[in-house]
């Protein structure tokens, strides 16, 4: 803990028992220990550090495209330009990648549109090659082709974007903060990285309708057996119960999220997903679990809501399986309802819900969003561009809020896609399941595996996994700040518990207890005057402010 | 349809958008129209995707002729490049774009054929019916892999290589333009350069208006702006009517719930049994057979039994422009097209030569669709349309020809 954090606890109160009624549930009011009396979690999909930032902060700048010119002063980034990999990278010498082996290379802003590649648990930790991290063509380049206008080439997964395409990003990091060292907690696909950002753990799966074994190299699975008669969950499967879930395959996780310990503590919070609220009609005529958006970018209608990335329907303690709608603007967040009924969201809403009460002024403490999908940023669905929109949309509308002045936004991202990044962790939660392969064979780390919801060593959290982007914009947010700091996506968890209640930890085995801070993205001695940054959600370029 | 023949409910048509074109766009017409990247020398992407002829075959041969001297003959008739932006993935069965598992293998047993009526064409989607991709048989899923194909084909372009076609790239006029969208060192990766040159084609498609203009007369009635001529408007009843001529039921004529523009095509696979070209040089080998699907050019699918004699529905857009129908460009004109749908099972010896179905092998036969409109009759049968009704439907397909000038 930094000196600092320690004199915040120090001046913070005790929240008192809540009865959890709007009264008694803190909104701006919560005791905190830092500024930060709002916290916005937009979880994106599926991107690398290196397929967004690798040569920041410098653009091709082609004709024609939203152009991007460095800050001076800009710091470096842990990228492909300082880690001299852009040429003769070891995925074009080790000849195992075969004819897919390549360089890395430019995407450019027509190629939004690109393929998705392989993202599961175990191809990863192959690609990531004991830490070598020169075997990505072979093992996670394997993706679908895309829509008709998609871009596809031989080694694609190696393909990274610049600050012509991801232009509201880089410049946000040009205003903000960022970090070059944050990684998923364990390595897979959406739902694990979904888990580990509210709970920090994946093990204590319970499968509630199951047509899969536990996962063998022949025969990928979601889960494995943890070793000690429980599940680990390492790829994606749609929680148990939701209307919107897969009948067939379906799970529940025991422990706790984040979402028991603010309850606990009386403090609002929700998770806010595109496509959540069923009653809701698109203008295209879609509704219930089947509303979609049409998207030109990827020249098809997606499906706005996706069981498996909903974070909080994994637990029956904050699920919301039939997508009841909260009985007001003014119990979103809440509870308990005016009066002292459980309100039937359980704190689960359709993104459209957050807007509408942060415009109410009932700007929950903490808040986890999610694009309709066919913003979310997925490549084969989605795109940076449309995510590119979603994102600038959130930010300029919270720049305009009164409560700006202690909001903070975190922009993070619930797994690589398996997109080339050269930077690899040491697997410091080792995992010794006949999927595991980062170290050989049934080999991910070395010494114990870490303890699990029971208490004992688990398999099937190898990680931490690959690295993702991770920016933080706040008034408080230091600015054009690379952090080097290690952290994982459970440090969202800690985050919360450490500025909301006091350090509490989840336990169980949870990643909170041992992932590192965002802190150091964050001036709250001398901060809280960054100024807004109002951007156009189509190119990413400066707006004069409104 | 009102009295006067106009639509009752206009609708909001939604185009795509227009913008300059990216320097990526403008790379690729200059890929698109190069005959430099040919062995003959004379031959661009554009020689049979001509863009005065709705980016279909100029002339009215059925297949085009390529190779280093131009003389030897294309294996199908050149589709149309117009309308693809939306084209979806080959795929059997309903798709789930966002399911991030492994796509199921393809079912052993085969297609269930539901008919397809325009009422069902939800349903139709919903059984295990193939769908989508480029080129007559689905081969491949983007505009950039359906490049390549007519680039190497010794038959088409016959480029040689991807080291040759590179090399050719290499000494455009317009290399420059590569170094300044992929660094210098795009010049060394032959594979790769050949792939951005071929997006680039790609991206001129999606980019360039004039491949979905969406500016036909059928749109302008759509929304409101165009009255139907007398024979236009009986044409358009008969193409609508589920037990009349049917084309509705495969080549859609609705906005989709988006607004977007009818595309014509529901993008599925039909085994349509036309008749063999006996103008083709191939087909004087009495054992050959293009069984779509199953090959020759695909390769994936050669045991894909049920699915064999199916070729890909194209979009009727622009219908009216071309001299070449069906897979083996074995009509010249619509009215052919439209004998062949009247006559086809009501007297067939005024299709086929001495057999029906004499394109497919005996095996394949029963893939043919004899259940929907207007293919359900049976020999001796009343022809499901009458000459003129024939001319009606051809006065409506002449709507959706581009290029509409609504009467001031």
């Amino acid at each position: 803990m930094s000196r600092f954090l320690a004199i915040f606890i120090a001046l913070t109160f005790v929240v008192s028992a809540s009865s959890g009624s709007p009264a008694a549930e803190s909104t701006g009011n919560a005791r905190t220990a830092t500024p930060i009396k709002h916290l916005v979690i937009l979880y994106g999909e599926n991107v690398s550090f290196d397929h967004y930032f690798a040569t920041y902060p410098k653009a091709a700048n082609p004709p024609d495209e939203p152009v991007f010119h460095a800050a001076p002063g800009t710091p470096a980034v842990n990228g492909l330009v300082t880690s001299h990999l852009l040429r003769n990278n070891p995925n074009l010498s080790n000849t195992a990648n075969g004819a897919d082996a390549a360089d890395p290379f430019r995407l450019d802003r027509t190629q939004a549109n690109t393929a998705d590649q392989n993202h599961a648990y175990t191809a990863e930790q192959q690609a990531y090659d004991g830490g070598k991290a020169d075997l990505f063509p072979k093992y996670t380049g394997k993706g679908t082709t895309g829509g008709v206008g998609a871009f596809g080439s031989r080694g694609q997964v190696m393909g990274y974007y610049d600050g012509n395409t991801v232009t509201a990003l880089w410049r946000y990091a040009q205003h903000f903060a960022m970090s070059d060292n944050a990684y998923t907690d364990v390595y897979g696909p959406s739902t694990p990285g979904a888990l580990n950002v509210v709970a920090g753990q994946t093990n204590g799966m319970q499968a509630i309708a199951t047509t899969k074994g536990p996962a063998t190299l022949a025969a990928p699975s979601y889960f494995v057996n943890d070793g000690q008669g429980g599940l680990t969950m390492i790829n994606d499967v749609d929680p148990a119960a939701d209307v919107c879930s897969n009948k067939n395959d379906q799970v529940l996780m025991s422990g706790q999220n984040v979402g028991d310990l603010l309850n606990d503590a009386g403090v609002t919070w929700g998770g806010f997903m595109g496509g959540f609220d069923l009653s809701a009609t698109n203008a295209n005529g879609t509704t219930g679990c089947k509303r979609t958006t049409y998207s030109p970018i990827v020249a098809s209608a997606v499906v706005d809501y996706i069981p498996h990335h909903n974070w909080f329907a994994y637990y029956s303690s904050t699920g919301n399986s039939t997508h009841a709608r909260p009985a007001s603007v003014s119990a979103i967040g809440h509870t308990l309802d005016a009066d002292g009924t459980h309100d039937p969201a359980n704190h689960e809403y359709d993104l459209n819900d957050f807007y509408a009460a942060v415009k109410a002024g009932n700007f929950p403490a903490v808040s986890y969003l999610k694009a309709p999908a066919y913003q979310d940023g997925h490549a084969g669905y989605s795109d940076p561009l449309d995510e590119q929109s979603a994102i600038v949309t959130l930010v300029n509308f919270l720049e305009t809020r009164p409560e700006w002045k202690d909001t903070a936004i975190v922009l993070a991202w619930d797994d690589s896609d398996g997109w080339y990044d050269h930077a690899a962790a040491k697997a410091t939660s080792p995992s010794f399941d006949a999927v595991d392969q980062l170290d050989g064979n049934a080999a991910c780390g070395s010494g114990t595996a870490l303890p699990g919801a029971g208490g004992k060593p688990v398999n099937g959290r190898c990680g931490p996994g690959t690295r993702v982007p991770f920016l933080v914009i706040s008034p408080w947010a230091k600015t054009n700040a690379v952090s080097h700091t290690l952290i994982s996506q459970a440090s969202v968890v800690r985050f919360i518990e450490d500025n909301w209640l006091h350090g509490r930890r989840l336990g169980g085995g949870s990643f909170d207890a041992s992932a590192g801070s965002i802190m150091a993205m964050f001036d709250f001695r001398s901060g809280g005057h960054a100024p807004v940054l109002v951007l156009d959600p189509r190119t990413g370029n400066p707006v004069a402010a409104r | 349809m009102r009295p006067d023949g106009g639509n009752p409910q206009p609708v909001r048509l939604v185009r795509p958008a227009v913008a300059p074109l990216s320097a990526m766009a403008q790379l690729g017409r200059f890929v698109f129209f190069d005959p430099a990247l040919s062995s003959s020398g004379a031959l661009s992407c554009a020689s049979c995707h001509s863009p005065r002829h709705a980016y279909g075959p100029p002339g009215d041969l059925p297949v085009m002729a390529g190779g280093r001297a131009l003389t030897r003959q294309g294996a199908r008739a050149v589709p149309s490049l117009m309308y693809l932006e939306r084209q979806p993935n080959f795929s059997i069965g309903p798709d789930d774009a966002e399911s991030e598992a492994v796509p199921a293998p393809l079912p052993p047993g085969g297609a269930a054929t539901a008919a397809k009526q325009a009422q069902n064409a939800a349903q139709s989607a919903q059984s295990l019916v193939p769908q989508g991709g480029l080129f007559w048989d689905g081969r491949v899923n983007t505009l950039q892999s359906q490049a390549l194909g007519p680039l190497l084909n010794p038959l088409e372009m016959d480029g040689g290589s991807v080291g040759r076609v590179a090399q050719r790239l290499r000494r455009a006029p317009y290399a420059a333009r590569f170094a300044q969208l992929f660094g210098a060192q795009i010049f060394e990766r032959p594979d790769g350069m050949l792939a951005e040159a071929l997006f680039a084609v790609a991206r001129y498609q999606i980019e360039d208006p004039s491949f979905h203009p969406y500016s036909s007369k059928y749109d302008a009635w759509l929304e409101g702006k165009a009255r139907f001529s007398p024979a236009e408007a009986r044409g358009y009843a008969l193409f609508r009517d589920p037990r009349g001529a049917n084309c509705a039921a495969c080549h859609l004529e609705r906005p989709d719930a988006n607004g977007l523009p009818p595309l014509f095509t529901d993008h599925q696979f039909e085994a349509l049994g036309v008749p063999r070209n006996t103008a083709l040089a191939s087909n004087r080998n009495q054992r050959y057979f293009d069984l779509g699907i199953c090959g020759p050019a695909r390769t994936d699918m050669t045991h894909a039994a049920p699915y064999c004699g199916m070729f890909l529905t194209p979009t009727l857009r622009n219908v009216a422009t071309r001299h070449a129908f069906f897979h083996n460009g074995v009509y010249r004109t619509l009215q052919q097209v439209l004998d062949f749908y009247d006559f086809r099972d009501t007297r067939s010896q005024r299709v086929y030569a001495h057999r029906k179905f004499d394109d497919l092998p005996a095996v394949y036969r029963a893939n043919v669709d004899t259940v929907d409109a207007p293919f359900d009759r049976k020999a001796g049968q009343a022809p499901p349309l009458t000459a003129r009704q024939e001319r009606d439907i051809i006065a409506f397909l002449r709507t959706l020809t581009d290029g509409y000038r609504p009467p001031k």
